[in-house]
Protein backbone atom coordinates (compact mmCIF):
# COMPACT_ATOMS: atom_id res chain seq x y z
CA UNK A 1 0.00 0.00 0.00
CA UNK A 2 2.74 2.44 1.03
CA UNK A 3 4.65 1.49 -2.08
CA UNK A 4 1.65 2.32 -4.28
CA UNK A 5 1.20 5.72 -2.67
CA UNK A 6 4.85 6.57 -3.29
CA UNK A 7 4.27 5.85 -7.00
CA UNK A 8 1.04 7.86 -7.24
CA UNK A 9 1.29 11.06 -9.28
CA UNK A 10 1.50 14.19 -7.17
CA UNK A 11 -1.64 15.74 -8.65
CA UNK A 12 -3.69 12.59 -7.93
CA UNK A 13 -2.34 12.47 -4.41
CA UNK A 14 -3.18 16.15 -3.90
CA UNK A 15 -6.72 15.58 -5.18
CA UNK A 16 -7.06 12.55 -2.86
CA UNK A 17 -6.13 14.46 0.31
CA UNK A 18 -7.44 17.87 -0.80
CA UNK A 19 -8.44 20.10 2.11
CA UNK A 20 -7.13 21.03 5.54
CA UNK A 21 -4.65 18.50 6.92
CA UNK A 22 -2.09 17.89 9.63
CA UNK A 23 0.67 15.26 9.51
CA UNK A 24 -1.60 13.04 11.63
CA UNK A 25 -4.58 13.27 9.27
CA UNK A 26 -2.33 12.49 6.29
CA UNK A 27 -0.91 9.47 8.15
CA UNK A 28 -4.41 8.24 8.83
CA UNK A 29 -5.82 9.01 5.39
CA UNK A 30 -3.01 7.37 3.46
CA UNK A 31 -2.15 4.74 6.04
CA UNK A 32 1.55 5.65 6.05
CA UNK A 33 4.06 6.31 8.83
CA UNK A 34 5.09 9.81 9.94
CA UNK A 35 8.29 9.92 7.89
CA UNK A 36 6.45 9.03 4.68
CA UNK A 37 3.68 11.52 5.42
CA UNK A 38 6.30 14.26 5.79
CA UNK A 39 8.04 13.15 2.60
CA UNK A 40 4.74 13.21 0.66
CA UNK A 41 4.06 16.70 1.99
CA UNK A 42 7.51 17.73 0.78
CA UNK A 43 6.72 16.34 -2.67
CA UNK A 44 3.39 18.16 -2.86
CA UNK A 45 4.90 21.40 -1.56
CA UNK A 46 7.51 21.29 -4.32
CA UNK A 47 4.66 21.28 -6.86
CA UNK A 48 3.03 24.25 -5.15
CA UNK A 49 0.04 22.28 -3.89
CA UNK A 50 0.58 23.02 -0.18
CA UNK A 51 0.04 26.21 1.83
CA UNK A 52 1.31 25.91 5.40
CA UNK A 53 -0.08 27.90 8.30
CA UNK A 54 0.15 27.50 12.06
CA UNK A 55 -2.79 27.25 14.42
CA UNK A 56 -3.10 29.03 17.77
CA UNK A 57 -0.83 26.52 19.54
CA UNK A 58 1.83 26.62 16.81
CA UNK A 59 0.90 23.33 15.16
CA UNK A 60 1.39 23.19 11.39
CA UNK A 61 -1.80 23.09 9.33
CA UNK A 62 -1.52 22.20 5.64
CA UNK A 63 -4.00 23.48 3.07
CA UNK A 64 -3.62 21.01 0.24
CA UNK A 65 -5.13 21.60 -3.19
CA UNK A 66 -3.89 21.38 -6.78
CA UNK A 67 -5.48 24.81 -7.20
CA UNK A 68 -2.82 26.29 -4.92
CA UNK A 69 -0.31 25.83 -7.76
CA UNK A 70 -2.32 28.02 -10.09
CA UNK A 71 -1.36 31.15 -8.15
CA UNK A 72 -2.80 34.51 -9.14
CA UNK A 73 -4.50 37.00 -6.85
CA UNK A 74 -8.22 37.46 -6.42
CA UNK A 75 -10.07 40.70 -5.73
CA UNK A 76 -11.46 39.12 -2.56
CA UNK A 77 -7.93 38.49 -1.28
CA UNK A 78 -7.08 42.18 -1.80
CA UNK A 79 -10.32 43.18 -0.08
CA UNK A 80 -9.67 40.90 2.89
CA UNK A 81 -6.12 42.19 3.26
CA UNK A 82 -7.37 45.75 3.51
CA UNK A 83 -10.77 45.62 5.17
CA UNK A 84 -11.65 44.64 8.75
CA UNK A 85 -14.84 43.03 7.43
CA UNK A 86 -13.66 39.84 5.74
CA UNK A 87 -15.56 38.21 2.92
CA UNK A 88 -15.87 34.56 2.00
CA UNK A 89 -16.92 33.63 -1.49
CA UNK A 90 -17.08 30.59 -3.72
CA UNK A 91 -16.69 32.81 -6.74
CA UNK A 92 -13.35 32.53 -8.55
CA UNK A 93 -11.91 35.60 -10.25
CA UNK A 94 -8.12 35.45 -10.32
CA UNK A 95 -5.74 37.97 -11.76
CA UNK A 96 -2.31 37.04 -13.10
CA UNK A 97 0.76 39.02 -14.07
CA UNK A 98 0.32 41.64 -11.36
CA UNK A 99 -1.82 42.47 -8.36
CA UNK A 100 -4.96 44.52 -8.83
CA UNK A 101 -4.66 47.94 -7.21
CA UNK A 102 -6.86 49.09 -4.32
CA UNK A 103 -8.53 51.47 -6.76
CA UNK A 104 -9.36 48.64 -9.20
CA UNK A 105 -10.60 46.48 -6.33
CA UNK A 106 -12.90 49.24 -5.09
CA UNK A 107 -14.43 49.75 -8.53
CA UNK A 108 -14.76 45.99 -9.06
CA UNK A 109 -16.84 45.55 -5.91
CA UNK A 110 -18.99 48.67 -6.38
CA UNK A 111 -19.84 47.26 -9.81
CA UNK A 112 -20.99 44.03 -8.18
CA UNK A 113 -23.93 45.91 -6.63
CA UNK A 114 -23.97 43.56 -3.64
CA UNK A 115 -24.67 45.06 -0.23
CA UNK A 116 -22.30 42.72 1.63
CA UNK A 117 -19.40 43.76 -0.56
CA UNK A 118 -20.39 47.44 -0.41
CA UNK A 119 -20.16 47.35 3.40
CA UNK A 120 -16.75 45.68 3.35
CA UNK A 121 -15.38 47.82 0.54
CA UNK A 122 -15.90 51.12 2.39
CA UNK A 123 -12.67 50.45 4.30
CA UNK A 124 -10.70 50.60 1.04
CA UNK A 125 -11.22 54.38 0.91
CA UNK A 126 -8.68 54.55 3.70
CA UNK A 127 -6.05 53.02 1.42
CA UNK A 128 -6.69 55.07 -1.71
CA UNK A 129 -3.51 56.77 -2.83
CA UNK A 130 -4.07 57.24 -6.53
CA UNK A 131 -7.20 59.39 -6.80
CA UNK A 132 -6.40 60.04 -10.42
CA UNK A 133 -6.63 56.31 -11.22
CA UNK A 134 -9.80 55.98 -9.16
CA UNK A 135 -11.37 58.90 -11.04
CA UNK A 136 -10.58 57.42 -14.43
CA UNK A 137 -11.76 53.93 -13.50
CA UNK A 138 -14.98 55.32 -12.03
CA UNK A 139 -15.58 57.44 -15.12
CA UNK A 140 -14.92 54.51 -17.41
CA UNK A 141 -17.44 52.42 -15.47
CA UNK A 142 -19.89 55.32 -15.20
CA UNK A 143 -20.01 55.15 -11.41
CA UNK A 144 -18.42 58.49 -10.48
CA UNK A 145 -21.38 59.60 -8.35
CA UNK A 146 -21.59 56.21 -6.65
CA UNK A 147 -17.91 56.40 -5.68
CA UNK A 148 -18.37 59.94 -4.37
CA UNK A 149 -21.44 59.00 -2.32
CA UNK A 150 -19.85 55.87 -0.82
CA UNK A 151 -16.74 57.89 0.03
CA UNK A 152 -18.88 60.33 2.03
CA UNK A 153 -20.54 57.41 3.84
CA UNK A 154 -17.13 55.93 4.61
CA UNK A 155 -15.92 59.28 6.01
CA UNK A 156 -18.83 59.25 8.47
CA UNK A 157 -18.13 55.81 9.90
CA UNK A 158 -14.45 55.03 9.39
CA UNK A 159 -11.75 57.17 10.99
CA UNK A 160 -8.60 58.43 9.25
CA UNK A 161 -9.87 58.51 5.70
CA UNK A 162 -7.90 61.01 3.65
CA UNK A 163 -9.69 63.96 2.10
CA UNK A 164 -10.88 63.50 -1.42
CA UNK A 165 -9.08 65.91 -3.75
CA UNK A 166 -11.21 68.96 -4.60
CA UNK A 167 -10.78 68.27 -8.30
CA UNK A 168 -12.21 64.75 -7.96
CA UNK A 169 -15.20 66.03 -6.06
CA UNK A 170 -15.88 68.93 -8.43
CA UNK A 171 -15.71 66.70 -11.47
CA UNK A 172 -17.75 63.92 -9.93
CA UNK A 173 -20.60 65.95 -8.40
CA UNK A 174 -23.80 65.90 -10.44
CA UNK A 175 -24.39 68.99 -12.52
CA UNK A 176 -27.73 70.34 -13.63
CA UNK A 177 -30.90 68.36 -13.58
CA UNK A 178 -29.83 64.76 -13.12
CA UNK A 179 -31.94 61.85 -11.99
CA UNK A 180 -31.27 59.87 -8.86
CA UNK A 181 -29.40 56.58 -9.42
CA UNK A 182 -29.62 53.36 -7.47
CA UNK A 183 -26.43 51.53 -6.49
CA UNK A 184 -28.49 48.46 -5.65
CA UNK A 185 -31.92 48.45 -7.26
CA UNK A 186 -34.80 49.63 -5.03
CA UNK A 187 -32.56 50.13 -1.97
CA UNK A 188 -32.25 53.52 -0.35
CA UNK A 189 -31.05 54.85 2.97
CA UNK A 190 -32.89 56.47 5.78
CA UNK A 191 -29.70 57.60 7.56
CA UNK A 192 -27.68 59.14 4.72
CA UNK A 193 -30.31 61.38 3.13
CA UNK A 194 -27.95 64.39 2.88
CA UNK A 195 -25.34 62.37 1.02
CA UNK A 196 -28.01 60.94 -1.27
CA UNK A 197 -29.16 64.48 -2.06
CA UNK A 198 -25.62 65.74 -2.64
CA UNK A 199 -24.66 62.98 -5.10
CA UNK A 200 -28.13 62.16 -6.43
CA UNK A 201 -27.47 58.53 -5.60
CA UNK A 202 -29.56 56.26 -3.40
CA UNK A 203 -27.32 54.60 -0.84
CA UNK A 204 -28.30 51.01 -0.01
CA UNK A 205 -26.90 51.24 3.53
CA UNK A 206 -28.00 52.48 6.93
CA UNK A 207 -25.87 53.22 9.99
CA UNK A 208 -26.93 49.93 11.56
CA UNK A 209 -25.36 48.04 8.63
CA UNK A 210 -22.02 49.64 9.46
CA UNK A 211 -21.97 48.83 13.19
CA UNK A 212 -18.99 46.52 12.75
CA UNK A 213 -16.77 49.46 11.84
CA UNK A 214 -17.43 51.00 15.25
CA UNK A 215 -16.18 47.97 17.21
CA UNK B 1 3.64 19.08 -22.42
CA UNK B 2 2.47 22.40 -21.01
CA UNK B 3 2.54 22.63 -17.22
CA UNK B 4 0.47 24.96 -15.05
CA UNK B 5 3.42 27.34 -14.78
CA UNK B 6 4.12 27.29 -18.55
CA UNK B 7 0.48 27.92 -19.32
CA UNK B 8 0.37 30.90 -16.99
CA UNK B 9 3.58 32.39 -18.35
CA UNK B 10 2.43 32.06 -21.96
CA UNK B 11 -0.96 33.60 -21.24
CA UNK B 12 0.57 36.53 -19.33
CA UNK B 13 2.92 37.19 -22.27
CA UNK B 14 0.10 36.97 -24.80
CA UNK B 15 -2.11 39.30 -22.77
CA UNK B 16 0.54 42.02 -23.00
CA UNK B 17 0.00 42.16 -26.75
CA UNK B 18 -3.79 42.52 -26.47
CA UNK B 19 -4.94 46.12 -26.47
CA UNK B 20 -8.67 45.75 -25.81
CA UNK B 21 -10.54 43.49 -23.42
CA UNK B 22 -11.24 40.01 -24.82
CA UNK B 23 -13.40 37.38 -23.16
CA UNK B 24 -12.92 33.78 -24.21
CA UNK B 25 -13.57 30.33 -22.78
CA UNK B 26 -11.11 27.60 -21.89
CA UNK B 27 -12.03 24.00 -22.50
CA UNK B 28 -10.29 20.61 -22.43
CA UNK B 29 -7.03 20.15 -20.55
CA UNK B 30 -6.58 23.89 -20.06
CA UNK B 31 -9.88 24.13 -18.21
CA UNK B 32 -9.02 21.02 -16.19
CA UNK B 33 -5.74 22.62 -15.14
CA UNK B 34 -7.56 25.74 -13.94
CA UNK B 35 -9.97 23.49 -12.03
CA UNK B 36 -7.07 21.68 -10.34
CA UNK B 37 -7.80 18.35 -12.02
CA UNK B 38 -4.68 18.11 -14.17
CA UNK B 39 -1.10 19.26 -13.96
CA UNK B 40 -0.19 19.33 -17.64
CA UNK B 41 -1.77 19.34 -21.06
CA UNK B 42 -0.73 18.90 -24.68
CA UNK B 43 -2.29 22.12 -25.86
CA UNK B 44 -4.14 25.22 -24.73
CA UNK B 45 -7.75 25.14 -25.98
CA UNK B 46 -9.62 28.42 -26.19
CA UNK B 47 -13.09 29.13 -27.59
CA UNK B 48 -13.83 32.64 -28.86
CA UNK B 49 -17.28 34.03 -29.50
CA UNK B 50 -16.22 36.54 -32.14
CA UNK B 51 -13.79 36.42 -35.04
CA UNK B 52 -12.57 39.88 -34.06
CA UNK B 53 -11.46 38.61 -30.64
CA UNK B 54 -9.82 35.55 -32.15
CA UNK B 55 -7.90 37.69 -34.62
CA UNK B 56 -6.73 40.05 -31.88
CA UNK B 57 -5.54 37.07 -29.84
CA UNK B 58 -3.82 35.51 -32.84
CA UNK B 59 -2.05 38.77 -33.63
CA UNK B 60 -0.72 38.94 -30.07
CA UNK B 61 0.36 35.30 -30.16
CA UNK B 62 2.27 35.73 -33.38
CA UNK B 63 4.38 38.53 -31.91
CA UNK B 64 5.70 35.88 -29.48
CA UNK B 65 6.94 33.74 -32.36
CA UNK B 66 4.03 31.31 -32.64
CA UNK B 67 3.48 30.03 -36.16
CA UNK B 68 0.34 28.86 -37.92
CA UNK B 69 -0.22 25.13 -38.01
CA UNK B 70 -2.44 23.00 -40.22
CA UNK B 71 -5.31 21.77 -38.04
CA UNK B 72 -5.83 18.72 -40.29
CA UNK B 73 -2.62 17.26 -38.81
CA UNK B 74 -4.34 16.93 -35.44
CA UNK B 75 -8.06 16.93 -36.19
CA UNK B 76 -8.13 15.38 -39.67
CA UNK B 77 -10.85 16.54 -42.04
CA UNK B 78 -13.46 17.23 -39.40
CA UNK B 79 -15.87 20.14 -39.23
CA UNK B 80 -15.21 23.19 -37.09
CA UNK B 81 -11.50 22.62 -36.66
CA UNK B 82 -9.74 25.38 -34.77
CA UNK B 83 -7.11 27.78 -36.01
CA UNK B 84 -3.89 26.47 -34.57
CA UNK B 85 -0.64 28.16 -33.63
CA UNK B 86 2.46 26.51 -32.25
CA UNK B 87 5.89 26.93 -30.77
CA UNK B 88 8.29 23.97 -30.63
CA UNK B 89 7.07 23.07 -27.14
CA UNK B 90 3.49 24.34 -27.01
CA UNK B 91 0.37 24.55 -29.12
CA UNK B 92 -2.73 26.71 -28.90
CA UNK B 93 -6.06 25.70 -30.50
CA UNK B 94 -8.32 28.65 -31.20
CA UNK B 95 -11.95 27.63 -31.73
CA UNK B 96 -14.69 29.97 -32.85
CA UNK B 97 -18.12 29.25 -31.30
CA UNK B 98 -18.01 25.59 -32.31
CA UNK B 99 -15.83 22.80 -30.96
CA UNK B 100 -15.72 19.97 -33.51
CA UNK B 101 -19.11 18.27 -32.97
CA UNK B 102 -20.57 20.80 -30.53
CA UNK B 103 -21.62 24.42 -30.39
CA UNK B 104 -20.29 26.32 -27.41
CA UNK B 105 -23.84 27.36 -26.62
CA UNK B 106 -25.13 30.36 -24.68
CA UNK B 107 -26.02 27.94 -21.85
CA UNK B 108 -22.43 26.71 -21.76
CA UNK B 109 -21.20 30.30 -21.72
CA UNK B 110 -23.52 31.11 -18.83
CA UNK B 111 -22.33 28.08 -16.86
CA UNK B 112 -18.67 29.12 -17.18
CA UNK B 113 -18.35 30.99 -13.88
CA UNK B 114 -14.66 30.80 -12.96
CA UNK B 115 -12.71 33.77 -14.28
CA UNK B 116 -8.95 33.93 -14.79
CA UNK B 117 -7.84 37.35 -15.91
CA UNK B 118 -4.55 37.96 -17.69
CA UNK B 119 -4.51 41.73 -18.28
CA UNK B 120 -6.95 42.35 -21.09
CA UNK B 121 -7.46 38.65 -21.67
CA UNK B 122 -10.35 37.32 -19.60
CA UNK B 123 -10.61 33.55 -19.66
CA UNK B 124 -13.70 31.85 -18.32
CA UNK B 125 -13.40 28.18 -17.48
CA UNK B 126 -16.01 25.90 -19.02
CA UNK B 127 -18.18 24.12 -16.48
CA UNK B 128 -17.33 20.48 -15.67
CA UNK B 129 -20.58 19.29 -17.28
CA UNK B 130 -19.65 20.96 -20.54
CA UNK B 131 -16.13 19.53 -20.38
CA UNK B 132 -17.69 16.06 -20.22
CA UNK B 133 -20.01 16.80 -23.13
CA UNK B 134 -17.20 18.12 -25.32
CA UNK B 135 -14.97 15.18 -24.47
CA UNK B 136 -17.61 12.54 -25.10
CA UNK B 137 -17.38 12.64 -28.87
CA UNK B 138 -13.62 12.24 -29.25
CA UNK B 139 -13.18 8.49 -28.62
CA UNK B 140 -9.66 8.99 -27.23
CA UNK B 141 -8.66 6.91 -24.24
CA UNK B 142 -7.12 9.88 -22.47
CA UNK B 143 -10.41 11.77 -22.78
CA UNK B 144 -12.25 8.90 -21.14
CA UNK B 145 -9.73 9.03 -18.28
CA UNK B 146 -10.30 12.78 -18.01
CA UNK B 147 -14.07 12.26 -17.90
CA UNK B 148 -13.70 9.70 -15.11
CA UNK B 149 -11.45 12.08 -13.20
CA UNK B 150 -13.99 14.91 -13.55
CA UNK B 151 -16.84 12.67 -12.39
CA UNK B 152 -14.84 11.38 -9.45
CA UNK B 153 -13.88 14.85 -8.23
CA UNK B 154 -16.94 16.97 -8.99
CA UNK B 155 -20.61 16.97 -8.19
CA UNK B 156 -22.32 15.99 -11.39
CA UNK B 157 -25.88 16.98 -12.10
CA UNK B 158 -26.78 14.39 -14.75
CA UNK B 159 -29.83 16.39 -15.83
CA UNK B 160 -27.57 19.24 -16.98
CA UNK B 161 -25.77 16.79 -19.29
CA UNK B 162 -29.00 15.44 -20.77
CA UNK B 163 -30.49 18.92 -21.14
CA UNK B 164 -27.40 20.23 -22.89
CA UNK B 165 -27.36 17.26 -25.29
CA UNK B 166 -30.99 18.03 -26.11
CA UNK B 167 -30.09 21.69 -26.58
CA UNK B 168 -27.21 20.76 -28.89
CA UNK B 169 -29.65 18.67 -30.91
CA UNK B 170 -31.95 21.67 -31.24
CA UNK B 171 -28.95 23.65 -32.49
CA UNK B 172 -28.45 21.08 -35.24
CA UNK B 173 -25.69 19.00 -33.66
CA UNK B 174 -27.05 15.57 -34.38
CA UNK B 175 -24.25 13.55 -32.79
CA UNK B 176 -24.71 15.06 -29.33
CA UNK B 177 -27.38 12.75 -27.94
CA UNK B 178 -25.86 9.58 -29.35
CA UNK B 179 -22.33 10.44 -28.17
CA UNK B 180 -23.45 11.32 -24.66
CA UNK B 181 -25.82 8.37 -24.39
CA UNK B 182 -23.09 5.96 -25.47
CA UNK B 183 -20.62 7.46 -23.02
CA UNK B 184 -23.02 7.37 -20.07
CA UNK B 185 -24.02 3.78 -20.85
CA UNK B 186 -20.37 2.78 -20.92
CA UNK B 187 -19.62 4.59 -17.66
CA UNK B 188 -22.61 2.93 -16.09
CA UNK B 189 -21.76 -0.56 -17.31
CA UNK B 190 -17.97 -0.66 -17.19
CA UNK B 191 -16.76 1.95 -14.76
CA UNK B 192 -19.10 1.74 -11.77
CA UNK B 193 -20.45 5.22 -12.33
CA UNK B 194 -24.06 5.44 -11.22
CA UNK B 195 -25.93 7.32 -13.89
CA UNK B 196 -29.62 7.78 -13.01
CA UNK B 197 -31.84 5.57 -15.15
CA UNK B 198 -34.22 8.40 -16.04
CA UNK B 199 -31.30 10.33 -17.57
CA UNK B 200 -30.32 7.37 -19.76
CA UNK B 201 -33.96 6.85 -20.67
CA UNK B 202 -34.34 10.49 -21.60
CA UNK B 203 -31.30 10.31 -23.89
CA UNK B 204 -32.48 7.12 -25.63
CA UNK B 205 -35.98 8.57 -26.05
CA UNK B 206 -34.45 11.64 -27.64
CA UNK B 207 -32.42 9.44 -29.95
CA UNK B 208 -35.49 7.43 -30.96
CA UNK B 209 -37.34 10.65 -31.69
CA UNK B 210 -34.37 11.86 -33.71
CA UNK B 211 -34.32 8.63 -35.76
CA UNK B 212 -38.06 8.75 -36.34
CA UNK B 213 -37.98 12.34 -37.58
CA UNK B 214 -35.06 11.49 -39.88
CA UNK B 215 -37.01 8.57 -41.35
CA UNK B 216 -40.03 10.82 -41.87
CA UNK B 217 -37.85 13.35 -43.65
CA UNK B 218 -36.43 10.67 -45.94
CA UNK B 219 -39.87 9.32 -46.79
CA UNK B 220 -41.24 12.82 -47.33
Amino acid sequence: MQHLIMKERNIDLAIRIEGINTVETIKKELNVNRARAIYLLYRLRKEGFVITKRNSVGKRIYYISPKNAIGGTSYVEILNQNSPIKMVTSEVHKIYGGKPSIEETLIHFINKKDIRYLISVLALFRKIKNWHELYHLAKENEILREVGALYDVARQVIPKIRKMPKRFQNNALPKGNVHYKYIVDKFQSSDFKAIEKKWKVFIPLNLADLEEYKR
Amino acid sequence: MITIKDQQEVLVKISKGISKEITAYTIGGTAMMFLGLKDSTLDIDIVFTSEEDRSAFKKAVKTLGFEDMDSAIVYGKRDNCPDMVKLPDSRIDLFLNEVISFIFSKNMQARAKEIHQFGNLILKVADVHDLIIMKCATNRIKDKDDILKIIKNSQINWDILADEAEHQLSLGKEQAVLSLGTLLEELNNNHNVEVPKQVLDKLWNLLEKQIRSKKKLRKG
